[in-house]
C-alpha cells in the first residue's frame, strides 16, 4: 500500500496553513516529516487522515482518491493516526483502549492481536489493567502507537511522539517505531526532535511555512548543511 | 415505623422512573455534549403516543412502550440530523437556546393539538393496590419501577458488555480518537441521542398512567433530570441511579414529613442542585 499526497492546500477557517505538500510513503519505510513548530505538520496528518478536509489537491491510498471519505472508513482502509496528545480514554484500562483500536474489525483476532502490541510494549503488558489516564507520559505515547496499530493499519502516521519525554524514553519510542516498520508497516513520522528521527527514518521532508523545502534520504539531510544548521545545531 | 417504611417505599418505587428520564439525559450531556432542554418534552410525546393509542385503538400502555420508544428513538434521531448536528460545534450557549427553543415549541405545538388539558391513560389496574403489612402501593408505580430496573439494567448491559456500547463510551470520553480508530462518531452521537429520546418516551408512557398527559408534563422531569444528572456528576451515567435515589427519597420524605411538604415536593430538585454544586465547589482544590 502506498500513501500519496499531491500538491495539498489547507488551512482552518481563512487561516491558510499548507501551501501545497507533496509526499509519498509505501509500507516498509520510515519517513520523517520534519520541521519547526507551525510549519503545518500536524496540519498534514490532519488532512490526511481526514480531520480536516483540504482545500486543494489530493491524499491517495493505491492511487484510490480519499476525497468525500470519512476519517472512520480511512482508518479502517488501514491508514492510522495517532494524533497530536495521545487522545486516550482516560477512564478506561489499558487493555480496554487496546481493544477499542480494534472495535471495527471481527473481534475473533483480538486476543493474539492483544499479544502482539503486548510484546512490542513490555511495559503495556504490565499496566494492562491500569486507568489509561494514570500512566505516565511515556506509557501513554506507547498505549496511542498500540491503540493505532490494533487496528492493523498499513501506513501509520505518528504526531510527535517524543513531546514531553525523556530522552531515554524518546529514543525507545522511535526506536519500536522503526520495528513496526520492520513488520512492513509504513511510517510517517512528524517530530520536532530532527536529530533523533534521521537516526531511525530512511527519507525525510522538510517542512517550512506550509512547502516542502527539502527531501530526501535520512542521510542526505543529515549531511545537509541548510538542516544542520537550522535543525541539529551544528 | 409504618409510616417511615411507606415513605421509603413511596421514594424508591419513584426513583426508577427518574433515573430512567435522568439517565437519558445523562446520554445526550455525556456522549452528544448536549445539554438537552427539550428533554422531557420528549416524555410528554411519548405520554401523548400512550394517550392516542389508548383513546384511539384501545391499545394498554404496556404494549404501547415498544411503540413508544420506536416512535421517539426515530424523534430522536431526526431531531439529532435536523437540529443538533449542525450546531456540534457552536458554543455552548447557542446549543442550550437551541434546545430551549425547541422544548418551547414542542409544548405550544402540543398546546395546539391537544389543549391545556390534562388527559388521563384510564386503565382497569389504575387504581389497583398491593398491600403488604402496613404499607400499600400502587400497582403502576410499582409496574413502572420494576420496567425501570430492567431497562437500566439493559442499558448498562449494553454500554458495558458490547462492542457498540463501548465505542458509545469511548466516544463519551474522547471526541477526536474514535474516528481515526475506525469508529464512526456521527453513527454514535445518532445512536446515542436516539436511545436518549428513547428513554424519555418510555417514561412518558409511564406518566400517562401515573399522573397525566399533557403539553406540560415534562417540563418537570426536565428539572429533575438536570438536577439528578448535576448531583451525579454532568454526564456520569453511573452515578445516576444513585442520585435519582437521593431526589426520589428527598421528595417522599419532605412530603410525609414536613408540614404542608406536598407543595414543597416540587422544590426539592432546587435545594438539591444547590446542594450539589456547592458541596462539589468546596471539593475543588
Amino acid at each position: 500500500m502506498k500513501l500519496a499526497v499531491t500538491d495539498l492546500t489547507a488551512g482552518y477557517g481563512k487561516a491558510q496553513v499548507l501551501f501545497g505538500i507533496s509526499l509519498e510513503v509505501a509500507q516498509g519505510e520510515l519517513v520523517a516529516l520534519l520541521g519547526a513548530n507551525g510549519a503545518g505538520k500536524t496540519t498534514t496528518l490532519r488532512t490526511i487522515s481526514g480531520l480536516i478536509r483540504p482545500w486543494a489537491g489530493s491524499v491517495a491510498l493505491d492511487g484510490h482518491s480519499l476525497l468525500g471519505i470519512s476519517a472512520a472508513r480511512r482508518a479502517q482502509m488501514g491508514l492510522g493516526h495517532v494524533p497530536e496528545g495521545r487522545q486516550l480514554f482516560p477512564l478506561m484500562s489499558v487493555e480496554e483502549n487496546l481493544l477499542l483500536g480494534a472495535a471495527f474489525l471481527a473481534w475473533a483476532g483480538k486476543s493474539e492481536q492483544l499479544e502482539r502490541i503486548y510484546a512490542l510494549f513490555p511495559r503495556l503488558a504490565e499496566r494492562r489493567w491500569q486507568m489509561a489516564g494514570t500512566l505516565s507520559g511515556g506509557e501513554q505515547q506507547m498505549l496511542a502507537i498500540g491503540r493505532a496499530l490494533m487496528g492493523r493499519p498499513r501506513i501509520l502516521m505518528v504526531d510527535e511522539p517524543s513531546l514531553g519525554l525523556s530522552p531515554k524514553l524518546a529514543e525507545e519510542v522511535l526506536t519500536t517505531l522503526a520495528q513496526v516498520k520492520g513488520e512492513g508497516v509504513g511510517v510517517l513520522l512528524v517530530e520536532q526532535n530532527v536529530a533523533l528521527s534521521l537516526e531511525v527514518a530512511d527519507r525525510g521532508y522538510v517542512v517550512e511555512h506550509g512547502r516542502v523545502v527539502l527531501q530526501g534520504s535520512a542521510r542526505e539531510l543529515s549531511s545537509n548543511e541548510g538542516v544542520q544548521k537550522a535543525y541539529l545545531a551544528l | 415505623m409504618d409510616l417511615l417504611l411507606q415513605t421509603l417505599i413511596n421514594g424508591i418505587l419513584a426513583a426508577g422512573i427518574y433515573a430512567l428520564v435522568a439517565s437519558g439525559l445523562a446520554l445526550a450531556v455525556g456522549v452528544v455534549g448536549i445539554v438537552n432542554f427539550a428533554h422531557g418534552e420528549f416524555s410528554m410525546i411519548g405520554a401523548f403516543v400512550s394517550y392516542l393509542l389508548f383513546v384511539g385503538a384501545g391499545i394498554d400502555p404496556i404494549l404501547s412502550l415498544g411503540l413508544a420508544a420506536i416512535v421517539l428513538f426515530l424523534v430522536g434521531a431526526i431531531t439529532y440530523y435536523g437540529l443538533i448536528r449542525p450546531v456540534l460545534a457552536a458554543p455552548e450557549l447557542n446549543q442550550m437556546l437551541l434546545t430551549f427553543g425547541l422544548s418551547v415549541a414542542l409544548q405550544n405545538i402540543a398546546l395546539l393539538m391537544f389543549g391545556a388539558d390534562t388527559r388521563v391513560v384510564s386503565t382497569s389496574y389504575q387504581g389497583a393496590t398491593i398491600t403488604l403489612g402496613g404499607v400499600s402501593f400502587g400497582v403502576p408505580p410499582f409496574a413502572a419501577f420494576v420496567l425501570s430496573v430492567g431497562l437500566l439494567g439493559a442499558l448498562y448491559w449494553f454500554l458495558g458488555k458490547t462492542r457498540l456500547g463501548f465505542a458509545v463510551r469511548a466516544v463519551a470520553q474522547n471526541r477526536l480518537a474514535p474516528g481515526l480508530l475506525g469508529i464512526e462518531t456521527q453513527q454514535i452521537y445518532l445512536l446515542a441521542f436516539g436511545l436518549s429520546a428513547a428513554l424519555a418516551g418510555i417514561a412518558g408512557v409511564m406518566l400517562s398512567v401515573m399522573l397525566y398527559a399533557s403539553p406540560t408534563v415534562g417540563f418537570a422531569y426536565t428539572l429533575k433530570a438536570f438536577a439528578i444528572i448535576v448531583m451525579a456528576g454532568l454526564g456520569n451515567l453511573r452515578g445516576v441511579v444513585p442520585a435519582a435515589i437521593v431526589l426520589a427519597l428527598a421528595e417522599a420524605f419532605v412530603s410525609t414529613y414536613v408540614p404542608g411538604g406536598g407543595g414543597w415536593v416540587e422544590a426539592v430538585f432546587f435545594l438539591v442542585i444547590f446542594v450539589a454544586l456547592t458541596w462539589r465547589s468546596w471539593r475543588l482544590p
